[in-house]
């Protein structure tokens, strides 16, 4: 801890904290143009300069760290001087188009601007014509630009596309893309999130709304399992009475979180429906009999207890592969841990100094997990080992080591990986002749990775503090998965590790904690929620009866790091809903949001109703969303098992992952994200399959075909192509194991 | 001392105009009176005061263009609302004056523009523009009125009869040998961009790994923070870019894209530090390059000169790649003699000779015959050392004879080594002795502590005390006593300092009496080491120094025939990695000139450099204002003395990402804008 005193009165940093963070912490304000809580200082704007009695000159707040018994003016005549000539200056020239920007009314140049006093331009220098850049979703108006470099920092600290950069060139200084002539990026939005100004904005909304004009409905995002807060932004499509309320955008409070472009572009999902009552009693007379019903984990906890509620009154059967194959996973897992739960968090990543990471795609499904891998690359300086078949471009700048291991043999590669983090733990006598008996010559030589690959491993982690182990969805489904959750799980437990398994869709943690959930072994008169059957309803155009989609629902889901989080309605719905069903069966509840409270205790839900969860960050971060589900103990039973014949992938392999920004039937509904349907694969795998760049091809699932497109991706090597899911129905990409043998039958060329 | 008509450099006020020839003041500083041997300089202006060395110079137009080079200089500028839009209006107005078309409040606003700058620029460039402007204008604020009054131009603004020169630098980029741009590289650090920090030092530096490790850092001692508290911890800094692109497994990022093949060749004669820079930028200008090396390995000194716990090979051998990857061509197992050089000559479009200086120096000692078992030559010694421990190259047979060595590498079990030094060579023979297991290992110098570790550093000095080498200060070998050609024992003679009666620098005198003998097995030279030049064919006569090295004028670094060119230890004699660095970039630079246009030429940039080198870019008796002191320089961790002693592991681990980080915070980005108008 560190005393100082600003404007006299005590104050106290902790070590590495800055005088603007210590001032902001007591409750000073210093004005501030360019700062950033989440990045490094881009210390451009200058107006957090203050006056000590230790220097002659002003300092930088926000990038110093204050000296004990240090004395900080942080308001002064000289102060507020330098600060309006600064305001001054950013006023130089910057067009006067507030009655059509984007940013008026939520600007931080206008705040400043007024709260400076500058009604007039004080300075002149020479104007000069910029043009405005265009760069798809995103549109750059260099004139606006204040240079203050947020979002050149959040690009390469947060996300880690590193696609934009400044130009120097004094006045004429301008935000480029980097390496490329146009904005060549992932197109998360997260530099328009942070623009002070309007030059960052999405083309989309531009000129379609006011800031003020928009009511922001706090809310959860549904398309992955990371729970990032958004807001959507709503207002009237017309200014008759009655018109229609419709997302104009989403925004993220992007201060204390980040959003990916799913979340901030994918917003137009829902659908309307008024009361069919003929559909209704379909629905019901469907459900009465019924053997099953199968569904998606894009449900809130509320709906998921309802499904839970009618199995058990109408003693059927509840489907939902995704969400069982999670179930047991973390079964076995706990059987060993102990715990229900796993023990990292989004949160332990970011902090991380080392962080392994085995089978998945990271940067497609779950890009929070990805930046926050970023995070802790950049600030923390970590070392990160990629575990997986197939090498990911975007992860590259985040990535020290990447283990390549053979499709199918990721029992083996976890094993040893176990043994290599246990090797200097107190494992015990027995789990120590248990690694000691794998046959490491055998297991090596079929995953094909090498013992020094494990011992580079063993070396970066030596010295490394705080460790993350992240478990990806492949693993899931993996024949051997109840044997590799249990090998995890002893990393866990004596290691100081911790892991985080990435659960597939948005409430996959959650419905693996409310439903008993039954092997889907198909049969008949399965009624389908936002998934297939012989009646099917939900939120989707071929869906029968429809239900409200979920940002038309008040609800909530567990995310990645085991926070219950809320979800509130931003369009308005007017069919029926799921409770509306359940109230026929005499599942009685007025609201869905009635079972909030109600949510199972015994897995570690606490029983605060809907309307008492909190949905905002306060105004440090701390964050006020909902609750953390409590980390029940259970008993430990769990005992590893002998690692099995190592299976063999040969030919064509092709691999579920959805290309950047694409997750679900949801995504895939929406207006601005980019469907790409194409099987991408390298040229090796071209020419093994003996395809080419745009030709028609039939792909021969075990399970049926596809036709697709096939797409020559240069940044792809191998022998592995990937195939898209979210264009196929939910939760495809996450029912089986991830890798599948198939064949591709040429069918003609695209034209 | 210079004359000039007016100076306000560093605070001196001194204004001849006027003034009879017997009443004139001379400035105190350097300052660059002739531009070049074809003119001579006008005025000199920059972040410190203006001096005019002529008295028709142009004040208005001068203070124009300073300003208007403040704006063309932009890489260092852009990044702060003051310095970017201020430096904008200090242009617009003072132009607007210049051109007879300003009025009164141009002044006051540039006045009230100048002092937010001067408080408020993230960068020393923006605060300091602002200063020569003042001064011009308040020393010669007639003739700024006469434009504002008159509504006329100033005397010279339609006239082009004057070049104005500028260049950016920095204390630390001055004190520099290679003028690494160390602001813009510790600011890719604090900013999280490693590769644009790398690239950075790339540009004039190209062994990024290697002068993150092993570089004696003469920026640190003229950092300006050391003015304020502690120098920045400028060397480690550098090994964040290099790291993250190895780490990354990311190709090489190169300063700019490697130019399209000019159709020159030029050899390069030794793979050292110097060899691998000239190589470097020669390639990265489009030259086809060949280095000739005589040892199978590549590096110089560094590789097998320098110990692997100072420097990690496969670090060195990352940059030793990055030269590579321009399509260098290396020939190794080649020692170059003087008829290959006649050939080259004829082959070649220019030659480079980067030959280092290896030969260890005697001690002058009586007794010292070099077939005395046991007397070994501290660049041989670390040699084989090195081959061994880096690339498992063995001592071969007849050298483990001659040397007395019980196997195929260096393994002084039981045995006495004393070495005579004081400097890098030396420690790096008395620690490797250590790890080769000597059972008594001591070091021998003319001098004391203090001076020690000036030459070479705090660490080096510590780190080896405490793997137990035992120094002998004011101590020199007088006889080497042998058996049958047998190192057996030294007679070693004392010294103590004697006061000069006269006041001037007390003299090392010899205590008699005091003189003993101490039981030795080994006696390593490490006194100083000289170049072997045999491969310069005598009929060329090609200049020497007076230290027996090839003789050039230090500025572009040909010799004195033409076409062949010298840098580093065999031109400088025995001086630093960063010494040989900075001679070979400029030397390419000058040679990928001349195999294009035939002419030796230096660009103004360069001529800049050397100019500001001369005055001096550091001043310690600055006092800093606008930064916080006491904030303390990051160390980075060691291995404990236990964990280092017996292997050959890295001694330091180099910072963490958060010591890094508080370090990178500390610089204060002490970029200066000169310009010379001639």
């Amino acid at each position: 801890m560190i005393n100082f005193t600003i404007n006299g009165q005590p104050v106290s940093a902790n070590k590495g904290e800055t005088i603007l963070q210590a001032a902001r912490k007591a409750g000073f304000y210093i004005p501030t143009m360019c700062y950033l809580e989440k990045t490094t200082p881009c210390a451009s704007c200058r107006l957090c300069v203050v006056e000590t009695d230790k220097t002659e000159g002003l300092i930088l707040s926000c990038q110093t760290p204050p000296t004990e018994g240090l004395g900080v003016i942080i308001d002064s005549d000289r102060l507020q001087t330098e600060r309006t000539n600064i305001m001054r200056l950013y006023d130089v020239n910057h067009p006067l188009e507030c009655g059509v920007c984007d940013k008026s009314g939520a600007c931080d140049l206008q705040n400043k601007t007024l709260e400076f006093g500058v009604s007039a331009q004080h300075f002149s220098a020479k104007d000069q014509h910029r043009a405005i850049e265009h760069w798809g979703l995103i549109n750059y108006d260099p004139s606006l630009c204040i240079l203050c470099e947020k979002c050149v920092h959040v690009c390469n600290e947060i996300i880690g596309d590193d696609a934009i950069e400044l130009q120097f060139g004094g006045y004429k200084s301008s935000v480029i893309p980097k390496n490329s002539d146009t904005l060549d990026c992932t197109f998360c939005g997260e530099c328009i999130a942070v623009c002070p100004v309007g030059a960052l904005v999405s083309s989309n909304f531009q000129y379609s709304a006011n800031a003020w004009e928009l009511t922001q409905i706090p809310a959860t995002c549904v398309h992955c399992s990371a729970g990032c807060s958004l807001h959507y932004e709503v207002r009237h499509t017309s200014n008759a009475l009655g018109g229609e309320s419709k997302i104009y955008r989403v925004t993220n409070d992007f201060e204390h979180t980040t959003l990916c472009g799913a979340g901030r572009f994918g917003f137009d999902f829902d659908q309307q429906s008024e009361k069919d009552e003929a559909e209704f009693d379909k629905a019901v007379a469907a459900l009465q009999n019924a053997s099953a019903i199968r569904f998606s984990s894009m449900i809130t906890n509320e709906e998921a207890l309802i499904l839970q509620r009618i199995k058990e009154k109408l003693g059927i059967k509840l489907y939902n592969e995704e969400a069982r194959a999670y179930q047991s996973f973390m079964n076995a897992y706990s059987s060993v841990s102990g715990k229900a739960g796993f023990g990292g968090s989004l949160d332990a990543i970011k902090q991380s100094d080392g962080i392994i990471v085995v089978g998945g795609r990271i940067s497609s499904d779950n890009p929070m997990v990805r930046y926050a891998m970023t995070t802790a690359a950049r600030h923390n300086g970590a070392k990160v080992v990629y575990m997986h078949p197939i090498e990911d471009d975007l992860l590259q700048n985040v990535i020290t080591q990447f283990v390549k291991y053979e499709v199918g043999t990721e029992e083996g590669v976890v094993a040893m990986l176990a043994k290599t983090l246990l090797e200097n733990a107190d494992i015990g006598d027995e789990l120590q002749s248990y690694f000691k008996e794998l046959d490491e010559g055998y297991l090596c030589a079929e995953s094909n990775v090498g013992d020094e690959e494990y011992a580079r491993i063993l070396k970066t982690f030596a010295r490394l503090k705080r460790k993350t182990l992240i478990i990806g969805s492949d693993l899931l489904n993996h024949k051997r998965a109840a044997n590799i959750a249990r090998l995890c799980a002893m990393i866990e437990t004596h290691t100081e590790f911790s892991v985080v398994v990435v659960a597939p869709s948005v409430n996959t943690i959650g419905v693996s904690l409310i439903c008993d959930l039954d092997a889907d072994k198909g049969g008949e008169k399965v009624v389908g929620y936002n998934a297939p059957g012989d009646y099917t309803m939900g939120s989707f155009a071929d869906s029968m009866l429809k239900l409200p989609s979920l940002n038309a629902q008040e609800g909530t889901f567990v995310s990645i790091s085991h926070q219950v989080l809320p979800t509130n309605v931003a369009v308005a719905f007017n069919g029926y809903t799921l409770n509306d069903i359940a109230n026929v069966f005499g599942i009685e509840a007025q609201y869905t949001i009635d079972y909030t409270a109600q949510l199972p205790r015994n897995r570690g839900f606490n029983g605060t109703k809907f309307d008492d969860l909190g949905n905002f960050f306060g105004t440090l971060g701390e964050d006020n969303r909902g609750y953390t589900l409590d980390n029940i103990d259970v008993e430990v039973s769990g005992s590893l098992e002998e690692v099995e014949t190592l299976p063999e992938f040969n030919g064509s392999v092709v691999y579920r992952c959805n290309p950047i920004n694409q997750f679900n039937g949801y995504t895939q509904k929406t207006s601005q994200l980019e469907k790409d349907t194409t099987l991408r694969g390298s040229s090796q795998f071209a020419a093994a399959a003996k395809i080419g760049d745009g030709d028609k091809i039939r792909i021969e699932f075990p399970q049926g075909t596809q036709e697709r497109i096939f797409k020559l991706d240069p940044t792809l090597k191998g022998t592995i192509a990937l195939v898209p899911a979210y264009d196929v129905g939910f939760g495809v990409l996450n029912e089986q194991y991830r890798f599948e043998k198939v064949k591709i039958m040429r069918m003609g060329s695209e034209s | 001392m210079s004359k000039v008509y007016f100076s306000t450099w560093r605070g001196e006020q001194i204004n001849n105009i006027g003034k009879s020839d017997d009443a004139w003041e001379n400035s105190a500083y350097n300052l660059p009176l002739e531009y070049n041997e074809h003119a001579h300089s006008k005025a000199f202006i920059g972040w410190d005061g203006v001096a005019l060395f002529n008295p028709d110079v142009d004040v208005v137009r001068l203070a124009t263009e300073y300003a208007a080079q403040y704006q063309v200089y932009s890489e260092a500028c852009g990044r702060c609302a003051p310095g970017r839009w201020g430096g904008r209006i200090l242009y617009d107005l003072l132009d607007k004056i210049a051109r007879g078309e300003g009025s009164i409040s141009d002044m006051e606003h540039l006045k009230e523009v100048s002092k937010t700058m001067q408080e408020t620029s993230k960068c020393e460039i923006g605060k300091t523009v602002p200063n020569p402007l003042l001064d011009l204008m308040t020393h010669f604020e007639s003739e700024f009125m006469a434009c504002i009054e008159n509504q006329k131009p100033s005397k010279h603004y339609h006239l082009e009869d004057t070049s104005y020169i500028a260049k950016i630098t920095a204390p630390c980029m001055d004190a520099c040998p290679a003028h690494v741009d160390i602001p813009a590289y510790i600011e890719g650090v604090r900013d999280l961009r490693f590769d644009d920090s790398l690239m950075a030092t790339r540009q004039t530096m190209p062994l990024a790994h290697t002068c993150g490790r092993v570089c004696p850092h003469p920026c640190e001692t003229e950092c300006r923070r050391t003015n304020l508290d502690e120098p920045i911890s400028i060397m480690e800094l550098k090994r964040l870019g290099a790291d993250y692109e190895t780490d990354h497994g990311f190709g090489f990022f190169h300063p700019s894209e490697k130019k399209p093949s000019v159709g020159k060749k030029v050899a390069v004669i030794g793979a050292g530090p110097a060899g691998l820079t000239g190589a470097y930028y020669l390639a990265l200008d489009g030259i086809d390059v060949d280095v000739y090396e005589e040892l199978p390995v590549l590096g110089g000194e560094v590789a097998v000169g320098v110990p692997e716990y100072r420097m990690p090979i496969d670090k060195y051998n990352q940059d030793i790649e990055a030269v590579k990857s321009l399509g260098v061509n290396f020939i190794t197992n080649t020692k170059v003699n003087a008829d290959m050089m006649r050939q080259f000559e004829k082959d070649y479009d220019a030659t480079l000779v980067a030959t280092g200086t290896r030969i260890s120096k005697k001690v002058y000692c009586d007794n010292e015959r070099p077939e005395i078992q046991g007397y070994w030559g501290a660049i041989d010694f670390l040699d084989k050392v090195n081959l061994q421990v880096k690339y498992d190259i063995m001592v071969p047979e007849a050298d483990q004879k001659r040397h007395m060595l019980p196997s195929n590498f260096v393994d002084l079990t039981g045995k006495i080594l004393v070495c005579v030094g004081g400097g890098f060579t030396s420690m790096d023979v008395v620690r490797c002795a250590i790890r080769a297991n000597a059972k008594k290992v001591v070091m021998l110098y003319r001098r004391d502590e203090k001076t020690i570790i000036r030459n070479t550093t705090y660490e080096e000095y510590h780190e080896a005390v405490e793997e137990g080498v035992e120094f002998i200060f004011h101590s020199a070998v007088a006889k080497m006593n042998d058996e049958n050609d047998v190192l057996k024992s030294l007679l070693i003679d004392r010294y103590e300092l004697v006061p000069d009666p006269n006041g001037g620098r007390p003299n090392l005198e010899k205590i008699e009496g005091a003189s003993f003998e101490m039981e030795c097995d080994y006696l390593i030279p490490a006194v100083s080491q000289s170049a072997d030049l045999k491969l310069i064919p005598e009929e060329w006569e090609i200049e020497r120094t007076s230290w027996a090295t090839i003789k050039t004028n230090g500025k572009d670094y040909m010799t004195s025939r033409k076409g062949i060119f010298a840098a580093g230890d065999c031109e400088y004699g025995p001086m630093t990695i960063v010494n040989a660095v900075g001679q070979a970039k400029r030397a390419a630079s000058v040679m990928s000139r001349y195999v294009q246009t035939g002419e030796i030429t230096l660009t103004d940039d360069e001529i800049m450099e050397d100019h500001l080198r001369k005055l001096k870019v550091y001043d310690k008796k600055e006092k800093i204002k606008g930064w916080l002191p006491g904030l303390p320089r990051q160390h980075s961790e060691v291995l404990t003395v236990d964990e280092r002693r017996d292997n050959n592991r890295e001694v330091k681990y180099g910072f963490t990402q958060e010591e890094a980080l508080a370090e990178a915070e500390r610089c204060m980005r002490c970029y200066y804008i000169a310009m010379v108008a001639h």
